[in-house]
């Protein structure tokens, strides 16, 4: 199976279990959970079902495409169901399925791995899915985000796309696997590789993104003041991502990392507050008719 | 007698916490039990997702209860004509007895009716059925999570519970999860539901189902299974009791798989190749003959593997996880340790002790200064050497992706680039001894740059303040602490540990803590460590208490004393002494303190004179086989002043009359005392 119908695939399914298929957002960001639809939608009463693809920006992982097995940039198939259904397990397994895995020919298992951001103030307990011993999920039930208590709480089903694509074709590099009839992932996005590690490493402008840091920190906050919570969390993305550019370029000392995560952190947790107090002041949109905050939700499929 | 049967079935449970999850859940329904007079007799099981408790000889319901209870004083309750009042009355029908049913108690504050009702025992599932939900719902675990609309607390999802009492259904719920006969089998096998009729039937059906309820079972067949594929490749399995105890929680249908790798990869080092294996893939490695074979063996939650498919995905992994080490070993190659130097300037050890660079001066200094305290200036160079390098393995991508392998990393680094065998060990041995059971450096070099690693870490944290309490150790000083006082015990080494401390504590710089503070205080949780290393190598508590309520600045010299009354308290003369100690102490803690050498010329009674020129004879032999440390052989002679002493005590008088005769008394049994305390506090030694 391709990278392609292995992402067609994916949609297919959940959007059947009635999950929206969102798109992915146009801010670079390091993982699938800093979209909106996620990050912000764990947050209060309201039921919320998506689906997605996301490109995840991790300029320290670059390896100048030389590594068969690590990428600056990867893409994550992202599920996210509020409230968390009885059967998640259950449609998550269904999922490899529907992907040409039977789970009866394999070893399945769920090893416990909690997940903890420091930089958005969040938390999650849960699993890494194992499948023949490799890591082909991230599954996590949402406890915390912006330093909010999360209820009802959220699943996050986290797949990788380009491990699960080589597990499925028993590929030895990354690079090697299809993306689509006559095109290799390498011959679409080797070049990006080489040249974003060499850009991340050696030729990034360290004082550029410190200023861009700084600039980006500040228009959050004057979002926020002026009631505008989700461009302050467009520039609390964009603040993350100048960050781990710094990181990557090295030009953040590990005494001064603590300090810098931790702004970006105080923005996301003001982010989460005002996104908050923004959907009760909407009256709660995505409620059903005729329900209260705290819903007693019908999952959204099954 | 019945049986009763419950099954807690949930999302997979962290292996890490099912040991004590399966205690508490024994012990507390236990406890339960026998206090709701049901008693029976229980056990847990537990699979990956399911908790299990099984009892048997089950009281069928609660035998009845006679209680009495007091009510009003005679005086109340019955008139001068006998008759009862309304005070009898009222309590009467408060206790649903007739008044004439009420009987007189005394008790300590006078004459009381009383009145003797039956509780009748209630139905056993009945009482289970109120028991059971708190005791489950406030488990406690390292880690709860809430799920669905944030309600339910517990460490996983609950999906179904099972709870029989002779077969019968026991109505309760747990996180709204309603109890019934029902369970389901295999997640991916057989994930039907299965209808149980009781404890019996339900294994049954477990097992039918690919479900082994039992741990210990499940890990025999993996350690079983694992022999096996290892001896059909002419291996064995890497002996692993604790890898094999967490496999055997993480499944519920044991498989094991043989996998291999290239084998190319054997040319990686052993450490980097069993870490990835072991650590982060959870496999066995096969040895033949000792060494590493290509191959391993990986466990799987199920029953067989026709197709090759575990096996195939498990050597993918394994083999890209290895090629990732060797991607790393060969970039690290690039740039030698001794160059990673600077780039520790930017790697934070504690906010307020700096970087690592500056640890690392600090260590190259205090090494140096320890060495030179040791007689050993000539391990000068090469501790220097170790020093400046110990910790630049934190700077290679190696140790990124291999943090419990930091130090084994530097160590095989510095092999490689052909630095001499003192010191790429010191470099590998330097967070040894992890553990109580590991082995402490193995080179002179390595230890002492260990010893100064370890009192930077402990006198810059104690200078800030930060001190271990209760179970908050954040910087690990318990273990670095213990592993001062190991090196110092397993080398022999006689320095003066305030001393050292005060050395390390110096190189910090100013601290917000003085050194009067620190190094009492920190000696003080050194010699704690002393106690307990003493205390695990099978020492008795008084013997120890009898050398560390003297003089201890030299931890070896404490150790050997410990040893020394160790091997003689068991000897009969050794008794008396210790005895007869314990008066000498007694009595001149009622004397005043003297400075005074005893006089013979005040020395009036034979015995007197006698204990002295013993003690005198004695003392030129004590103070030589102190010096050299031959501490069995002083305290024979000091055994061998029991009779003289005892026959001082029957028949002189310490504390008399005369202030100058009890002044030089006093003055001979301090002099005793004091050479005695050299090696040991008698009076602390029990019977």
């Amino acid at each position: 199976m391709d990278l392609q119908t292995l992402i067609l695939k994916l949609s297919e399914f959940w959007a059947s279990k009635g999950c929206l298929l969102e798109q992915p957002y146009d801010i670079e960001m390091g993982a699938g959970t800093m979209h909106p639809a996620t990050f912000l939608r764990v947050l209060g009463p309201e039921p919320w079902a998506c689906a997605y693809v996301q490109p995840s920006r991790r300029p320290a992982d670059g390896r100048y495409g030389a590594n068969p097995f690590r990428l600056g940039k990867y893409f994550q198939y992202q599920v996210v169901v509020k409230p968390s259904p009885d059967n998640i397990q259950d449609v998550f397994v269904e999922s490899l399925t529907a992907i040409g895995i039977d789970p009866k020919e394999h070893d399945l298992r769920f090893e416990e791995d909690n997940w903890e951001s420091p930089t958005l103030g969040a938390w999650g307990v849960g699993w890494q899915v194992l499948l023949d011993g490799m890591e082909i999920t991230q599954f996590t039930y949402f406890q915390q985000a912006g330093g909010i208590d999360l209820a009802p709480v959220t699943a996050e089903i986290t797949y990788g796309l380009e491990r699960l694509a080589m597990f499925l074709a028993n590929e030895k590099s990354v690079f090697d696997i299809t993306w689509a009839p006559g095109v290799t992932y390498g011959e679409a996005r080797h070049q990006d590789e080489v040249e974003a590690s060499t850009y991340h490493f050696q030729t990034a402008d360290a004082s550029l993104h410190q200023l861009l840091f700084e600039r980006f920190e500040a228009e959050a906050a004057r979002c926020l003041a002026a009631g505008l919570v989700l461009p302050a969390f467009d520039f609390t993305l964009k603040c993350s991502h100048a960050f781990n550019v710094l990181d990557a370029r090295g030009a953040i000392s590990a005494t001064d990392r603590v300090g810098v995560i931790k702004r970006v952190r105080e923005l996301a947790c003001r982010c989460a507050e005002a996104y908050v107090a923004s959907r009760e002041a909407l009256g709660y949109p995505l409620l059903p008719k005729g329900t209260e905050a705290g819903p007693e939700a019908e999952a959204p499929h099954g | 007698m019945a049986e009763f049967l419950l099954e807690i079935l949930a999302e997979e449970i962290p292996a890490g916490v099912l040991p004590q999850a399966r205690e508490e859940l024994l012990k507390r329904v236990g406890e339960a039990f026998e206090e709701a007079r049901i008693g029976g007799t229980l056990s847990v099981h537990s699979t990956s997702r399911r908790l299990i408790l099984v009892g048997h000889d089950i009281a069928e319901r609660q035998p009845d209860l006679e209680a009495e209870s007091v009510g009003p004083s005679v005086a109340a309750a019955y008139g001068e004509d006998g008759a009862p009042t309304k005070a009898a009355e009222g309590f009467a029908r408060g206790q649903g007895v007739a008044v004439t049913d009420l009987y007189v108690v005394t008790l300590p504050k006078g004459a009381y009716v009383a009145a003797k009702r039956t509780i009748p025992g209630r139905p056993a599932p009945e009482v289970i059925a109120e028991l059971l939900p708190p005791i489950v719902t406030k488990m406690t675990f390292p880690r709860m999570m809430r799920w669905g609309d944030g309600k339910p607390l517990w460490v996983r999802p609950v999906h179904s519970v099972l709870a029989l009492f002779d077969g019968m259904v026991v109505p309760f719920a747990l996180f709204g999860v309603e109890t019934g006969r029902t369970t389901f089998g295999h997640r991916t096998l057989s994930p039907g539901r299965i209808i149980v009729v009781g404890a019996n039937d339900y294994f049954t059906k477990l097992r039918a189902a690919n479900v082994e309820p039992d741990w210990s079972q499940r890990r025999w067949t993996l350690a079983e299974g694992a022999v096996r594929l290892a001896q059909e490749v002419g291996g064995e399995p890497t002996k692993d009791d604790a890898l094999l105890d967490t496999l055997a929680h993480l499944v519920e249908a044991p498989g094991m798989v043989r996998g291999s790798f290239d084998e190319g990869y054997l040319e990686l080092p052993e450490e980097i190749l069993v870490t990835s294996m072991r650590e982060h893939q959870k496999v066995l490695p096969v040895r033949r003959n000792g060494k590493l074979a290509p191959f391993f063996l990986a466990v799987a939650d199920q029953i067989g593997d026709p197709r090759g498919l575990i096996v195939r995905g498990n050597e993918w992994v394994l083999n890209a996880r290895f090629a990732d080490a060797r991607f790393f070993w060969d970039e690290d190659g690039k740039l030698r340790l001794e160059d990673r130097l600077s780039r520790l300037g930017s790697l934070g050890f504690q906010e307020r002790l700096g970087d690592y660079l500056r640890k690392t001066g600090r260590i190259q200094e205090l090494s140096e200064r320890l060495a030179a305290r040791l007689g050993r200036a000539d391990l000068g160079p090469s501790v220097v050497k170790a020093a400046r390098l110990l910790k630049t393995d934190l700077v290679t991508d190696m140790v990124r992706e291999f943090a419990d392998l930091q130090g084994v990393v530097g160590g095989l680094y510095a092999r490689r680039e052909g630095e001499p065998e003192e010191v790429w060990q010191a470099l590998y041995d330097q967070y040894k001894p992890a553990s109580a059971d590991d082995t402490s450096p193995r080179g002179d070099v390595g230890a002492v740059v260990a010893l100064a690693d370890r009192l930077d870490t402990l006198t810059g944290l104690f200078g800030l303040g930060l001190v271990p309490t209760g179970s908050k150790d954040p910087y690990a000083l318990r273990r670095a602490a213990l592993g001062v006082v190991r090196i110092v015990l397993d080398r022999k080494w006689h320095m003066d540990v305030p001393v050292a401390c005060s050395d390390a504590l110096l190189l910090h710089g100013p601290l917000p803590r003085s050194r009067d503070e620190v190094v009492p205080e920190l000696t003080a949780f050194l010699l704690e460590r002393l106690r307990f290393v003493l205390s695990q190598r099978g020492f008795p508590q008084d013997t120890i208490q009898s050398v560390l309520t003297t003089d201890c600045h030299d931890f070896a010299d404490a150790a050997d004393r410990v040893e020394a009354v160790d091997a003689v308290r068991k000897k009969e003369d050794f008794v008396p002494i210790a005895i007869a100690f314990k008066r000498v102490a007694n009595i001149l803690s009622q004397a005043e303190e003297t400075t005074a050498e005893p006089d013979p010329a005040l020395m009036a009674e034979d015995a007197e004179q006698a204990l002295a020129g013993d003690f005198l004879q004695a003392k030129g032999m004590l103070d030589e086989l102190i010096l050299g440390r031959n501490y069995v052989d002083a305290l024979a002679i000091m055994a061998s002043l029991g009779p003289s002493l005892d026959r001082f005590f029957t028949e002189v008088m310490v504390l008399t009359e005369d202030p100058a005769v009890r002044a030089n008394r006093v003055a001979l049994l301090k002099a005793m005392r004091d050479q005695f305390y050299r090696v040991a506090r008698f009076s602390e030694i029990q019977g």
